[in-house]
């Protein structure tokens, strides 16, 4: 027969010859008896920690039965110590009384010893599968708290990794709600070495981990390439590359790129799979929405994947404005999508440019969608202005005071293929930031070389003329003119010399850019900035103003650019 | 809801959703593609889509990555309304046929 484990047992019975009896049963089987000669007997010798079953009797003494298992329940709490009622009646509303006020079971007298061993038995096995219980609860619960500390843990990463950038920016407006702790949805800002800023708007197919998941990668390339100084063009394909190879088949992510050029005062849009971006001109009635001309990121392999990118001017003021599809296909109070309901009037103008952020806000929060949304919900407001992301290599100012000498140049060649497929600037950024003291002012010689480059390749090699970009129509085409002449490039080079002497007096970058092109009249080259209207021919004034020294040669086709910095703080 | 039809002789298989295709519809739907071997091509049939989500999205990139990838014959038919407005954003006619 099975031996069930010593257990430690009050037994309560106002009854002597029941009482020792019964104790006599249940020691034999070897469990410790603790003996209460009535019911305040019985809760005053009560110890949750040491008893492990308790048997009453019904009819006691100051006490009754049922009233000292109530009190012995409030004891308990949440432990598990069953009760036994011990009883000489049969009646059956008595015993049923029992059950109710939380019995285990009963026994009847006189006392049966094999009935009892049962009994007994029953118990032990409850006891058993009550403390299995208790254990798995348990281990559920730290294993629950384990999770939500991973999860604060992995929010505090996940944050750093999509917040380290300059959304505190005054130009910009956003709002972001998650249904869960980890939102699908991203903003992200990132001010671009020359000047202005790259934006994205993100939204992972899915809500809450899962979603936020692919957020890190994305999140990575865009910062790290946008500091060193790749195209917008370049970062998008690479960050589509990357999301095809970690995310499963039916993961995506559905996004708009902007970025911000201030030295031409234009913005380039990419939209993959969000609701119309919206172009707020001053000079028009109603913005310009700009659809989705491409697939989400994360679906075409790198091979299929093309970048449709609408280019367009903007004066001071004007603004963009974009936001995930929780807003385009949130439900308003009688159930219609936004789109339909509430989102017209702002598509036909009637809402003011720089109020649309708080308005579409204020909408959400009158129909209840902020409360429980349905979708991650974000949206993104830019006031678009040339000065936006100048100046922005200060906030990263390096304390470093010393500086070990340079003295080192090479030239970067670049012939016709090159000059499709490769973009030299980051590499060539890269190298100079090597120089100690020269890498806080990345920004501006970063600005000083991609003018430079621009210009040969533009006007030297490709023979674009400038004067075309005088319109906003003329910008755009002047775009795909120099998209289609450089696809079709067979000849031509630009040579890239750069020449770095530093040593304690002398801080020298010298920056010689040749390209093969017939040259231009450079005695008339205008250096004025003042006409802040005119969409191009502004590099020259830049550069002027930048450099120490501008020099041109070989008839204009060739150009070096001198530039000295200072090391410290007196800048 | 998810039905399912199998044309032997054109080793068809059509598939009609019906009302919200959504998260919902995941197994659903992918177990009535998956079902038949040496299935040609496919056809799902939105007439009676109501509304269309980003995992429905989702599950059509499954279903082509299933059917091939780039060689998948897939039409999407019957499809009108929002639920056209959601698929032309995400540019899913340049993945698969979609009519009206």
């Amino acid at each position: 027969m099975e031996q069930p484990q010593p257990l430690t047992i009050l037994i309560a019975d106002d009854n002597p010859v029941d009482r020792l009896l019964l104790a006599s049963i249940l020691r034999q089987f070897g469990h410790k008896v603790i003996l209460a000669v009535d019911g305040r007997d019985a809760v005053e010798k009560f110890d949750a920690k040491t008893v492990q079953l308790v048997c009453l009797g019904i009819t006691m003494p100051h006490k009754n039965g049922w009233e000292v298992a109530e009190d012995i329940q409030c004891i308990t709490g949440d432990l598990f110590i069953p009760i036994i009622f011990l009883s000489g009646v049969v009646d059956a509303v008595a015993l049923s009384n029992c059950l109710r006020v939380g019995g285990a079971d009963f026994i009847s007298k006189p006392y049966n010893t094999a009935l009892i061993t049962t009994k007994l038995n029953t118990i032990v096995r409850l006891l058993v599968m009550r403390r299995t219980l208790e254990e798995q609860r348990d281990a559920m619960a730290l294993y629950n708290q384990q999770l939500l500390n991973e999860q604060d843990v992995a929010k505090v990463v996940y944050e750093n990794i999509t917040h380290s950038n300059c959304l505190n920016d005054s130009a910009l407006s956003t709002f972001h709600y998650g249904t869960h702790t980890f939102n699908g949805d991203v903003i992200l800002a990132a001010y671009k070495p020359n000047g202005g800023m790259h934006l994205l708007l993100g939204d992972f197919t899915g809500h809450g981990l899962s979603a936020a998941i692919g957020a890190l990668p994305l999140a990575d390339i865009f910062f790290d390439w946008t500091k060193k100084g790749f195209l917008m063009r370049q970062i998008i394909p690479e960050i589509n590359a990357r999301l095809k190879g970690i995310l499963p088949t039916n993961m995506f992510c559905s996004a708009a790129f902007i970025d911000i050029k201030v030295n031409d005062k234009s913005i380039e849009i990419w939209n993959g799979g969000l609701p119309d971006l919206l172009f707020f001109s001053q000079q028009s009635d109603r913005p310009i929405r700009f659809a989705s001309k491409n697939l989400p990121l994360g679906i075409l392999s790198p091979e299929l994947f093309e970048c449709r990118i609408d280019p367009v001017s903007f004066s001071s003021g004007d603004r963009i404005m974009a936001f995930s599809d929780g807003v385009y296909e949130a439900l308003d109070g009688a159930g219609t999508m936004f789109c339909d309901s509430v989102l017209p009037p702002l598509y036909k103008g009637e809402i003011r440019a720089e109020e649309s952020v708080d308005w579409l806000m204020a909408q959400l929060q009158q129909e209840d969608v902020l409360d429980n949304p349905h979708d991650d919900i974000s949206c993104l407001s830019v006031r678009l202005d040339p000065a936006i992301g100048i100046d922005s290599s200060r906030h990263l100012v390096s304390k470093a005071h010393h500086e070990a000498p340079a003295d080192f140049s090479f030239d970067y060649v670049l012939h016709a293929d090159s000059l499709r497929n490769t973009d030299p600037l980051p590499y060539v950024l890269q190298i100079l930031t090597t120089v100690p003291g020269l890498s806080r002012f990345s920004s501006q010689i970063f600005m000083i070389l991609s003018e430079l480059y621009s210009n040969a390749l533009e006007h030297g090699v490709l023979k674009l003329s400038s004067a075309k970009k005088d319109s906003s129509d003329g910008f755009s085409s002047y775009y795909e003119e120099r998209e289609r002449t450089l696809a079709n490039l067979t000849e031509g080079f630009v040579k890239i010399s750069v020449k770095v002497t530093s040593d304690r007096q002398h801080r020298l970058l010298v920056l010689y850019v040749e390209d093969s092109g017939v040259g231009f009249d450079f005695h008339r080259a205008s250096y004025d900035t003042s006409n802040t209207e005119l969409l191009y021919n502004r590099g020259l004034g830049l550069l002027h103003r930048l450099c120490s020294k501008l020099e041109f040669s070989k008839g204009g086709r060739a150009v070096s650019a001198h530039y000295c910095w200072q090391v410290g703080e007196e800048s | 809801m998810v039905e399912r039809f199998f044309d032997k002789q054109a080793r068809c298989l059509t598939i009609s959703v019906k009302g919200r295709f959504d998260y919902n519809c995941h197994k659903i739907f992918k177990d009535a593609f998956s079902a038949f071997d040496a299935t040609i091509c496919y056809v799902i049939d939105f007439v009676e889509v109501t509304y269309l989500d980003s995992s429905a999205l989702g599950m059509l990139l499954l279903l082509r990555d299933h059917a091939g990838g780039e060689r998948a014959d897939i039409r999407l038919i019957n499809v009108n309304g929002a639920v056209m407005d959601t698929l032309k954003a995400a540019n899913f006619h340049r993945l698969f046929s979609i009519t009206e």
